[in-house]
């Protein structure tokens, strides 16, 4: 793993520029070595994710679509080993082979089929269906939606059994190429997988300004807006609003200031805000119901939305949650489409992810170290009914219609990908 | 000497709360100085002690409070002309109490002592030689001490730690006395039963009683936020929880967090016990939210930080109250008082 230790702060910035420089093996090896350190961690695992495969599907050595999926499958199953508590990663491999599949289809219709009809659903679908720069609500649910969660996926399936049947023996024996057309349509592929990479990239790096696009919506003039941490997205999404409401932001937080230091949590957002006419006041407290009575509504973001509407959100957003619902104020949790997981949380995501207590317990305490099972939680589980709405980049959902949106943007074959992680 | 600038250096203080929280009090330091002439030298230590919250669990200021005066009526001499129960109350308590509540406000369980002790020198005749009115005051002092807090704090630490069982996991909030009391009680009984600390780094209470407990050899599991609220918390077989007041609709009033834990257990099915002497009992105020009744942290009052002490746990997330006469459910509180 040692290509990165050149730089002495790694960062994705200079890990995605090294990529050109470096073997696809030790670029893979590289990005598992920061992911596994922590230093490549949440929104940034999805970029870095879909750079990596973008890499895997340029440099690596395949022939036909079945061995590029099971190249991105094993990548992509090795970067999720590496972060287990990194769900969007996953989701980006998936999106990755979902990508694979919707262009290996239109290929092979074109091919074996040769008819016009399916042809244009198959491109209507596959170029709609990844497409980022979709700008509002409105297509999610009217006709392609309805296309790829019905039609396609049931056309790929079948094209999946059919094509591998007889194709089965001949890769995994003698490894032939079993169609005279692959080589020009593996070029072709090649360019239009790395287009639709190219694609999720443009989504991923857009959304938190389409999430902000929704703020004036969800925020009213005199409002309290209790923003739980607020991450990059949250911030954008109150930056905007402040550019057309007068509000006030209750910043929360569950990391208290550090003795030492005397700068002041969040002091950058809080200028923005104040600059805008927003007033803002940082609580100091971990406990929300003493002043949630005053808030109108909470806001926070989420690290990854499970297909049940469960949140993995920073710890302590639950707290927030909870004492929200007591008082019936609307939770808002805002989520690009690229954080729903197609899968349930798993035990260890609900009980909560444990981080350092240093900052908490300091060494040359020796009794209470010995002695103590010191747990500082850094994760929360947010069960579904706590959450009122999930604010995505492609507009405003509720629990009800999170599958609609997975059936849009991930394959059935593609969903069983965290089952897979112990093959090699 | 007095500085002029102090009233403007005060006013700047008030003027840092945002307006939706401008009209809870906040304890303030007030130089000896500048004290009122008439007020009692034990007093006065009380009041810095209070406003620095060196002091600063409910039951403590109470005990300083009537410490102090014991001193005061220790030092009374009734002037010429006039009477104990008609003088000493207007002329000599008052003023005392008035300092102390601008050092900071004053606690429900202080409310309440105060009340009987004034009603107990009403009681006397007009009559009453001074030294037997003064030595009868002292003695209801020392009889209140005695029965409601030391006596309250043995009971109710035997009646919890009974109703702790072999094998349970005891979770608890910060750090509170009769908390510690109990867990401890329960451990020189011989029951093996674990301990999870939720802690407030604000307040950092709970890691002085994870540490104590830990001593005692209880196996104690120690979380420095509430972070991983839920989880922990459905865990746990009972929640025991400290109060600094419980109002006459049966809502607790603790340590700001109290309430966040009461209710995640409360959704967890877990049940939460509270401890609370009578004398914390208020039955003349009702609080139905945490703005209603609290008070502003001085310390954390400043651009960066804002940060309420207190707030109000709903007695729905209550399952029992145990007190020195009796335990019972978290709506039937005040007739003891």
């Amino acid at each position: 793993m040692a290509p990165s230790t050149s730089s002495h702060a790694p960062s994705l910035d200079n890990l995605i520029k090294s990529f050109n420089s470096q073997s696809l093996e030790a670029s893979i090896e590289s990005l598992i070595f920061l992911l596994k350190r922590r230093q490549v961690k949440g929104d940034e695992c999805a970029k870095a994710t879909a750079h990596i495969l973008r890499q895997v599907v340029a440099k690596a050595k395949w022939r036909d679509v079945d061995e590029l999926l099971s190249r991105v499958q094993s990548v992509g199953s090795r970067l999720v080993r590496s972060a287990p508590l990194e769900p969007v990663i996953g989701n980006v491999v998936r999106r990755v082979l979902g990508l694979i599949r919707d262009e290996a289809n239109e290929d092979r219709n074109a091919d074996d089929f040769g008819s016009e009809a399916a042809s244009d659903i198959q491109s209507l679908t596959s170029s709609t269906t990844p497409h980022p720069l979709r700008p509002g609500p409105s297509p999610i649910r009217p006709s392609p939606s309805a296309l790829s969660s019905g039609l396609p996926v049931s056309k790929s399936m079948f094209n999946l059994l059919s094509v591998k049947a007889p194709s089965a023996s001949p890769v995994t024996g003698a490894s032939t190429p079993l169609s005279q057309a692959q080589p020009a349509s593996v070029h072709a592929l090649r360019s239009e997988v790395m287009d639709g990479i190219e694609e999720i990239l443009d989504e991923i790096n857009q959304a938190d300004d389409q999430i902000a696009g929704f703020s004036e919506i969800q925020i009213h003039p005199g409002d309290y807006v209790l923003a739980y941490q607020p991450s990059r997205t949250v911030e954008r999404f109150l930056v905007k609003a402040a550019s057309k409401r007068r509000f006030t932001v209750i910043i929360a937080s569950l990391e208290s200031p550090s003795p030492g230091s005397s700068e002041s949590p969040y002091a950058a957002l809080r200028k923005k805000l104040n600059a805008a006419g927003v007033n803002t006041i940082n609580l100091a407290s971990n406990g929300l119901m003493a002043y949630i009575p005053r808030v109108n509504k909470v806001i926070f973001s989420a690290k990854a939305v499970y297909q049940n509407g469960g949140l993995l959100v920073d710890s302590g957003s639950c707290v927030a949650a909870q004492a929200a619902r007591e008082y019936l104020k609307p939770v808002i949790a805002l989520c690009p489409v690229y954080k729903f997981c197609p899968e349930d949380p798993s035990d260890e995501v609900s009980r909560g992810e444990l981080g350092s207590p240093g900052s908490y317990v300091s060494y040359a305490n020796g009794p209470a170290v010995d002695a103590l099972d010191i747990e500082n939680t850094v994760t929360d589980y947010i069960p579904p009914d706590l959450v009122d709405v999930y604010l995505t980049n492609l507009g405003p959902q509720t629990r009800h219609h999170l599958a609609s949106i997975l059936a849009d943007h991930y394959k059935i074959e593609d969903i069983g990908l965290s089952l897979q992680l112990g093959e090699p | 000497g007095r500085r002029p600038s102090m009233p403007i250096v005060e006013r700047d203080i008030r003027s840092g709360i945002p307006e939706c929280f401008s009209h809870l009090p906040m304890a303030k330091r007030i130089p000896t100085s500048q004290a009122h002439k008439d007020v009692h030298p034990a007093v006065l230590a009380v009041g810095q002690q209070m406003a620095t919250f060196a002091l600063n669990d409910s039951i403590a200021r109470l005990k300083a409070t009537l410490l102090a005066f014991r001193k005061v009526i220790e030092s009374y001499e009734t002037p010429k002309g006039n009477s104990l129960s008609r003088h000493f109350v207007p002329h000599v308590l008052n003023p005392q109490i008035e300092y102390l509540t601008e050092c900071r406000p004053m606690c429900f369980a202080m409310g309440n002592a105060i009340r009987l002790i004034k009603g107990n020198i009403n009681k006397f005749d007009i009559d009453t030689a001074e030294d037997e009115a003064k030595e009868g005051l002292l003695e209801w002092i020392d009889f209140l001490i005695n029965e409601r807090i030391t006596l309250a704090e043995y009971a109710i630490a035997r009646n919890a730690a009974q109703s702790i069982n072999e094998g349970d996991t005891i979770l608890t909030y910060g750090h509170h006395r009769l908390v510690e009391k109990t867990l401890l009680e329960a451990k020189h009984d011989g029951k093996a039963f674990d301990a999870t600390v939720i802690d407030d780094p604000y307040g950092c209470g709970g890691l002085e009683l994870a540490k104590t407990l830990r001593q005692a050899g209880i196996p104690v599991s120690y979380s420095p936020n509430l972070g991983g609220l839920r989880p922990k918390v459905a865990a746990a077989s009972n929640v025991f929880l400290g109060g600094e007041a419980i109002f006459a609709n049966g809502s607790l009033h603790a340590p700001s967090g109290t309430a966040d834990v009461a209710m995640a257990a409360m959704n967890a099915g877990v049940k939460v016990i509270v401890l609370c002497e009578t004398i914390n009992f208020d039955r003349d105020r009702v609080s139905v939210d945490s703005l209603t009744y609290n008070e502003i942290d001085p310390e954390r009052n400043t651009a960066d930080s804002f940060r309420l002490l207190f707030d109000n746990t709903h007695d729905r997330y209550i399952t029992g109250v145990i007190t020195e006469f009796e335990s019972g459910g978290g709506n039937s509180p005040a007739q003891a008082i």
